[in-house]
C-alpha cells in the first residue's frame, strides 16, 4: 500500500451508490406501504382509551401524539406516491433499474449476510454458549464470503477463518465480561 | 470570565483525575480506527461504546464517548485521502482534494493538513462551546412546553430538509422516528401504546438497540452487498503539518471553524453538511478556486476544519436544549441520560460545571488526536485494508453484545436486528437516517411538551403560535417546510433574484 506501483488492494466503499436515485416504481411501493402503515397507526391510536374520567378534558389521551404522527406519515406518503406517479411509476419502464437497484450478485451477498445475521442474533444467541454461537457465526460468515475466491488457497483461508472465529469468541467474552463487566447473552 | 476560566480549570482537574488520560488514549484510538474503517461510522462507534461503558463511572464513560466521537470524525479523513473512500460520511468532502493530493505523491502532506485542520477545528468549536453554551442555556430557561415542542419540531424539519437531498423522504424518516419513540408506556396514564399485549413492547423500544441496529447492522449489510473496488496506493511523505499551510490559510480556518460550529449547533445537520458548507464557502472566497477538486490545500483544510468544529458545535444544543446537533451527538445525549445527567436548559442551573467538563474532554481528545495524527500512519494503513469479510462479522457480534448489554434482555437483540433490517431497506430507498435518529431521540420531548402545553392552555392551541419565541420558531418551521416544496422554492428564489437585481440597478 505504501509503495507506489504496488498492486492496489481491494477496498469496499460503503458510500458507493449512496446518491444514486431509486426508480419511481420503488418509491410508489414504498409510498403504498407507508400509507398503509400511517393509516394503521391512526386506526390504532383512535382505538386507544381517552381517560376523560381521569383528566377531565381528554387532552392527555395516549392516542393524540401517535395519531398525529400517523396522520403526517400517511399524508407525506400520499405526496410521495403522487410524485412517483408523476415521475412515471405507472408507465412502462417506470420500474427500470436505477443505478442503486441491486444486481443478482449483490442480492445474493446481501441475502447471505442477512440470513446469517438473523440466524445468529435471532436463534443462536441465548440457545448456545455465547463463545460458541459467535465462533460459528464468524466462521460461517468469513468462510462463506471467501468461498468465491476460488479453490487456490482455500484450505488456508478456512483455517484462518476458524482461527478468527475462535479468537473472536474468546476475546469478546474475555474483554466484555472481565474488563468491561458487561453481561453477555 | 474569571469564573468561566476557573470552572474550565476545575473541569480539566475533574476529567484528568484517576488515570482518565489512559482512557482518553485508547478511546481516541478506537475512534480513529472506527472512523477510518470504511463501513463503520462515528454514530455506530459512539452507540457501541455507550452500551459497553455503561458500567463505568459517568465522567469516565462520557470521556470515552467524546474521545470516540472526536477520533472517529478525524479518522474518516485517512481513508478519504488514501483510498478515496470517506471512512465516515463526514469525510466525503475531504476526498475531493485529499485524494488528488495523495495521487500527486503528497499523501503525507495531505494528512498533515487534515491533522492541523481537524485539530484547530475542534479546538475552535470547543472554545465556542465554552463561550456560548452557558449563555444559550440561560436563554433556554425561558422556554416552556410550547417552545420546546417547536424546538423538537424544528429539529425534525431542518434535519429532514437538509440531511438527505430529498426533503420529503427526510420528513417521513423523521416522523417514523417520532413514531418509534411513542411505542411503550406513555407518561400520563402509563398506557402501553402499540404493545399488543407484550410486556417487552410495553417497556418501549430501547433507543440504543434501535440505533445500533440502524447504524450497525444496516451498515454491515450495506458493506457486504456491493462488489469491492480497487484502491489506489500512494507513497507516504512527511505527515508533520506545515506551519506555513496553517498561517497562509488562517482566514479559511477561522471561517470554516465558525461555519462548522454553527452547522453543528443546528439540530440534526451534522458533520457531513458542516464539511460541505465550509468547503463551498472556502471555494467561493478563495483566490485559487480553480485548484479546488484538483488537490487544493485550502479545500482540504476547509473541509477538515469544518467537520471537526462541528463536533463541539453539535454538543451545544445537547447541553442547552436537550436537542442533538448530529446523529453521534444524539447517541451521546442518550448516554448522558443513561448516566443520570439530564442535558437541557436545567443543566446551567443544576450542574453548570458539567459544560466545562465536556469542554475539557473535547480539548483532551483533540490533543490525543493530534499526537496520533503525527505518529499513527503506517499501522493505520494495515488496519484500513482488513478485508470486509473478516471485519464485518466481528462488527455484527459487537452490535449484538452492545444491544444486549444495557438491560440484559434478548428482546433488545431482536429489536436491534429488526431495526437493522428496516433501516437497511429505508437506506436503500434513500430515506436519510439522521432525521430518523433525531425523531427517535426527540420523540419523548415532543410528546410530553405537546400534551403538557395543551393541558396548560386547556386545549387551546393559540399559545403555540402567539408567544413570541413560539411564534418565531413556528414561522421558521413553516418557512423550512415551504422552502422544501419545489414550486415555492423556485418562486421565492426568483423573487429574491429580482429584488437583488433591482437593488443593483438602482442609481446611487
Amino acid at each position: 500500500m505504501s509503495e507506489r506501483g504496488a498492486a492496489p488492494p481491494e477496498v469496499h466503499s460503503p458510500l458507493a451508490g449512496e446518491r444514486a436515485p431509486v426508480s419511481p416504481r420503488a418509491d410508489l411501493v414504498a409510498a403504498a406501504v407507508l400509507l398503509a402503515f400511517g393509516l394503521s397507526v391512526v386506526a390504532l391510536a383512535l382505538r386507544m382509551p381517552t381517560f376523560v374520567e381521569q383528566s377531565g378534558t381528554g387532552l392527555t389521551a395516549p392516542g393524540i401524539v401517535p395519531g398525529f404522527h400517523g396522520t403526517v406519515i400517511a399524508l407525506l406518503a400520499l405526496v410521495l406516491g403522487l410524485r412517483a406517479v408523476r415521475r412515471g411509476a405507472l408507465r412502462d419502464g417506470g420500474g427500470a433499474a436505477g443505478a442503486g437497484a441491486p444486481r443478482r450478485e449483490d442480492a445474493l451477498r446481501l441475502g447471505f449476510a442477512a440470513a446469517l445475521g438473523t440466524l445468529y442474533a435471532g436463534f443462536l444467541i441465548g440457545r448456545l454458549p455465547f463463545w460458541l454461537a459467535t465462533a460459528l457465526f464468524v466462521f460461517a460468515f468469513t468462510a462463506g464470503f471467501e468461498w468465491r475466491h476460488g479453490a487456490a488457497g482455500r484450505p488456508r483461508r478456512l483455517l484462518e477463518a476458524a482461527a478468527i472465529a475462535l479468537g473472536t469468541g474468546w476475546v469478546v467474552q474475555f474483554v466484555f465480561e472481565e474488563l468491561f463487566l458487561v453481561r453477555l447473552p | 470570565m474569571l469564573d468561566a476560566l476557573g470552572m474550565l480549570g476545575a473541569g480539566f482537574a475533574h476529567v484528568l483525575q484517576g488515570g482518565a488520560a489512559v482512557h482518553a488514549l485508547w478511546a481516541t484510538l478506537v475512534g480513529i480506527l472506527v472512523g477510518a474503517l470504511p463501513g463503520l461510522t462515528a454514530t455506530m462507534g459512539v452507540a457501541l461504546l455507550t452500551t459497553l461503558t455503561f458500567s463505568m463511572d459517568s465522567s469516565v464513560a462520557l470521556l470515552v464517548l467524546v474521545c470516540v466521537y472526536v477520533g472517529a470524525i478525524y479518522g474518516g479523513s485517512r481513508s478519504a485521502i488514501l483510498l478515496n473512500i470517506p471512512g465516515t460520511p463526514a469525510s466525503a468532502a475531504s476526498t475531493l482534494d485529499g485524494y488528488p493530493l495523495a495521487r500527486q505523491g503528497l499523501a503525507g502532506r495531505a494528512m498533515g493538513i487534515s491533522t492541523a485542520g481537524s485539530w484547530l477545528g475542534t479546538l475552535f468549536g470547543a472554545l465556542c462551546l465554552a463561550l456560548f453554551a452557558p449563555v444559550i442555556g440561560e436563554y433556554a430557561l425561558e422556554f416552556q412546553s410550547y417552545e420546546m415542542f417547536w424546538v423538537a419540531m424544528f429539529g425534525i424539519v431542518i434535519a429532514g430538509s437538509l440531511s438527505g437531498g430529498d426533503p420529503l423522504k427526510g420528513y417521513i424518516a423523521g416522523f417514523l422516528g417520532l413514531f418509534v419513540a411513542t411505542i411503550g408506556q406513555e407518561a400520563n396514564h402509563a398506557y402501553p401504546r402499540f404493545a399488543f399485549g407484550s410486556t417487552d413492547l410495553a417497556g418501549g423500544l430501547g433507543l440504543l438497540p434501535v440505533l445500533v441496529g440502524v447504524f450497525g447492522v444496516a451498515e454491515v449489510l450495506s458493506a457486504m452487498r456491493g462488489p469491492a473496488v480497487r484502491a489506489v496506493s500512494s507513497k507516504i511523505d512527511s505527515v508533520v503539518p506545515r506551519i506555513r499551510d496553517v498561517l497562509r490559510y488562517w482566514r479559511t480556518i477561522l471561517r470554516s471553524g465558525a461555519l462548522g460550529t454553527f452547522v453543528g449547533a443546528m439540530p440534526g445537520l451534522g458533520e457531513d453538511i458542516a464539511a460541505w458548507t465550509s468547503y463551498a464557502a472556502a471555494r467561493r472566497a478563495s483566490r485559487e478556486a480553480e485548484q479546488f477538486g484538483k488537490g487544493s490545500v485550502e479545500g482540504l483544510m476547509a473541509a477538515e476544519t469544518g467537520e471537526s468544529a462541528c463536533v463541539p458545535g453539535a454538543i451545544i444544543p445537547v447541553l442547552t436544549l436537550a436537542v442533538p446537533g448530529s446523529a453521534p451527538a444524539a447517541v451521546l445525549m442518550a448516554a448522558m441520560m443513561i448516566h443520570g445527567l439530564n442535558p437541557g436548559p436545567m443543566l446551567a442551573i443544576t450542574t453548570p460545571e458539567f459544560i466545562y467538563q465536556i469542554v475539557a474532554m473535547l480539548i483532551l481528545a483533540d490533543m490525543v488526536k493530534l499526537v496520533y495524527g503525527l505518529v499513527l500512519v503506517r499501522p493505520l494503513l494495515w488496519v484500513l485494508l482488513i478485508p470486509r469479510e473478516r471485519l464485518m462479522p466481528v462488527v455484527f457480534v459487537l452490535c449484538c453484545v452492545g444491544a444486549f448489554a444495557i438491560t440484559s434482555r434478548l428482546f433488545d437483540v431482536w429489536v436491534m436486528l429488526g431495526a437493522g433490517l428496516v433501516g437497511f431497506v429505508l437506506r436503500e430507498l434513500r430515506f436519510p437516517m439522521a432525521p430518523l435518529v433525531l425523531g427517535i431521540v426527540l420523540g419523548d420531548l415532543l410528546d410530553k411538551n405537546l400534551l403538557r402545553g395543551l393541558v396548560l392552555s386547556g386545549g387551546d392551541v393559540t399559545p403555540f403560535f402567539t408567544r413570541p419565541i413560539s411564534a418565531a420558531l413556528a414561522a421558521l418551521v413553516a418557512l423550512m417546510f415551504l422552502m422544501s416544496v419545489p414550486p415555492v422554492n423556485a418562486w421565492v428564489t426568483r423573487r429574491m433574484r429580482e429584488a437583488l437585481g433591482a437593488l443593483r440597478r438602482r442609481p446611487v
